[in-house]
């Protein structure tokens, strides 16, 4: 069972972009998004993340397993949320005119004793559309965050992180933990091969929780152990070199491209941007200013 | 006069041990960096069998080890470095306020160095590192489920039913049942290399 990074090899714009670029968009974006629940901003930046994930050229054959699992927890959340919250919580809009279309008799939190009990689970066109506000941003996020370990090379991510003005050890560390990965990897199939070997049998764990957990040890105690055991020799080795006493240099350096510092800029801006209209929002109850305090639903849902 | 000297320098010390970092630091911290992602990897892909909604999540012992072995900052690294190394190479992306809420995990079960100084020879020393560790799970599971409110625009019961209580009780169990045999089993390897 050896470990195969996602990372994939291909000449794409994304993969030609500096990982600076995705890291500080994947922030700014999520940052700016989480400032608004107005639908059509929302729809926007979903558009937008949609078309920079395909600019990537993955395949879904690659990414099946990643999109499975976020698929599962955002549809988990966005109806889980609107269950639990009984279709009544849409943060920073005005609800006091909700346009409500039926209600169903269900269970929800109360204000008082015994603190749960029979509560209307309600359907309007604003808590629908929040609901569908919620999805599109978290998919959004996701078209980011997913591209990230497909198209950057695992060797640039300490180096990003250096030049992103981390200090040095801290660089260091991360571009070390991702050596260590494919020993790591090698180890444990080592020593859960040795383990089954011995009768012990990792995918049919008897007893309660508590006894599975416990009967885990023999598998983790001999990596664990036997790994902080041998990172001595590389301490060793590390402080023979005398690392640690001179200034670093290193062997790759990211050289940003014009394309590059323009799409920094622009991420930057657009954030800034978002963030001066969300505080100036709170300033003025309608018109341009408040376009990040409301839902933005068309008027023909509304009559 | 003498006395006083003593007692800043025994304190120079104490602040170098707990928040310095050195050679030693920087490897474990790639170390305990590593070992979550692979733990977390490995788990996720293996299936493994658990009780009802309770998620099984060993690898969660690796930053309280690290932090209670080596120290906060190393705690810190392995809890937040070591969640994204995880989701990386899962393919799932980079998450931050999950990575913080990590960090801060092995940040908290770090500090209980400053009662232990990283050795655990009596039960009174592992006690210590069981409560730092179940208070770092809660504040780091905290962070991260709370901070969802205003990310992901959830409400305050989906964060905590939905997120923090189950993430943090699955952390917990696993946490604190792991990491006393960690630690007695470090102490033994240490005795037996005559470290």
């Amino acid at each position: 069972m050896l470990i195969a990074l996602p990372y994939i090899k291909r000449d794409t714009p994304i993969h030609r972009l500096d990982p600076r670029v995705k890291l500080l968009l994947l922030l700014a974006y999520g940052l700016a998004a989480a400032q608004t629940s107005n639908v059509w901003l929302i729809l926007v930046g979903f558009v937008g993340s949609a078309c920079y994930y395909a600019l990537a050229r993955l395949k879904w054959s690659e990414t099946r397993r990643a999109w499975l699992f976020i698929i599962f927890l955002n549809v988990i959340l966005v109806f889980g949320n609107y269950f639990l919250s009984g279709g009544a919580i849409v943060q920073g809009i005005d609800l006091s005119h909700q346009h409500q279309l039926f209600s169903l008799p269900f269970f929800g939190f109360l204000n008082h004793p015994p603190y749960v009990g029979p509560k209307p689970l309600i359907f309007s066109v604003e808590s629908i559309t929040y609901m569908l506000t919620m999805g599109l941003r978290n998919f959004s996020i996701a078209f980011l965050a997913v591209v990230i370990p497909y198209t950057t090379n695992p060797g640039q991510i300490g180096v990003a992180f250096k030049q992103l003005g981390l200090p040095d050890q801290f660089a260091y560390a991360i571009d070390l933990s991702f050596r260590f990965l494919p020993t790591l990897a090698r180890d444990f199939s080592v020593t859960l091969d040795a383990q089954r070997a011995r009768g012990f049998e990792l995918d049919k764990l008897r007893g309660g929780i508590f006894g599975r957990i416990a009967r885990l040890a023999p598998l983790v105690v001999p990596i664990v152990i036997g790994s902080v055991v041998g990172a001595e020799d590389i301490v060793n080795a590390m402080e023979l070199r005398c690392f640690g006493v001179g200034r670093r240099t290193w062997l790759t350096e990211l050289q940003t491209r014009p394309l590059d510092r323009l799409l920094m800029a622009l991420i930057v801006a657009l954030f800034v941007l978002v963030t001066a209209l969300n505080i100036l929002g709170n300033f003025y109850v309608s018109g341009p200013l408040h376009i990040l305090h409301e839902q933005g639903l068309p008027a023909f849902l509304l009559r | 006069m003498a006395t006083t000297e003593k007692e800043n320098l025994s304190e120079r010390e104490v602040t170098s041990r707990v928040w310095g970092i050195g050679v030693r630091h920087i490897v474990y911290m790639a170390l305990g960096a590593a070992l979550y992602g692979i733990f977390s990897y490995f788990t996720n892909i293996l299936q493994l069998p658990s009780a009802g909604n309770v998620s099984f999540r060993p690898a969660i012992v690796i930053p309280l080890f690290f932090g209670a072995v080596f120290g906060p900052w190393v705690g810190l690294f392995s809890g937040g470095v070591g969640n994204l190394l995880g989701d990386y190479i899962s393919g799932y992306g980079v998450y931050w306020n999950w990575d913080v809420g990590n960090a801060l995990i092995g940040f908290i079960a770090g500090l209980v160095i400053y009662f232990t100084w990283g050795v655990y020879r009596n039960s009174r020393s592992i006690v210590l590192a069981e409560v730092f560790a179940a208070l770092g799970v809660i504040v780091g599971i905290g962070f991260a489920s709370i901070t969802e409110i205003w990310l992901s625009k959830l409400s305050f019961a989906t964060a905590v039913v939905g997120y923090w209580l189950p993430a943090a009780l699955s952390d917990l169990i696993n946490g604190l049942i792991l990491l006393p045999i960690l630690l007695l089993a470090y102490r033994a390897a240490m005795v037996r290399f005559g470290r």
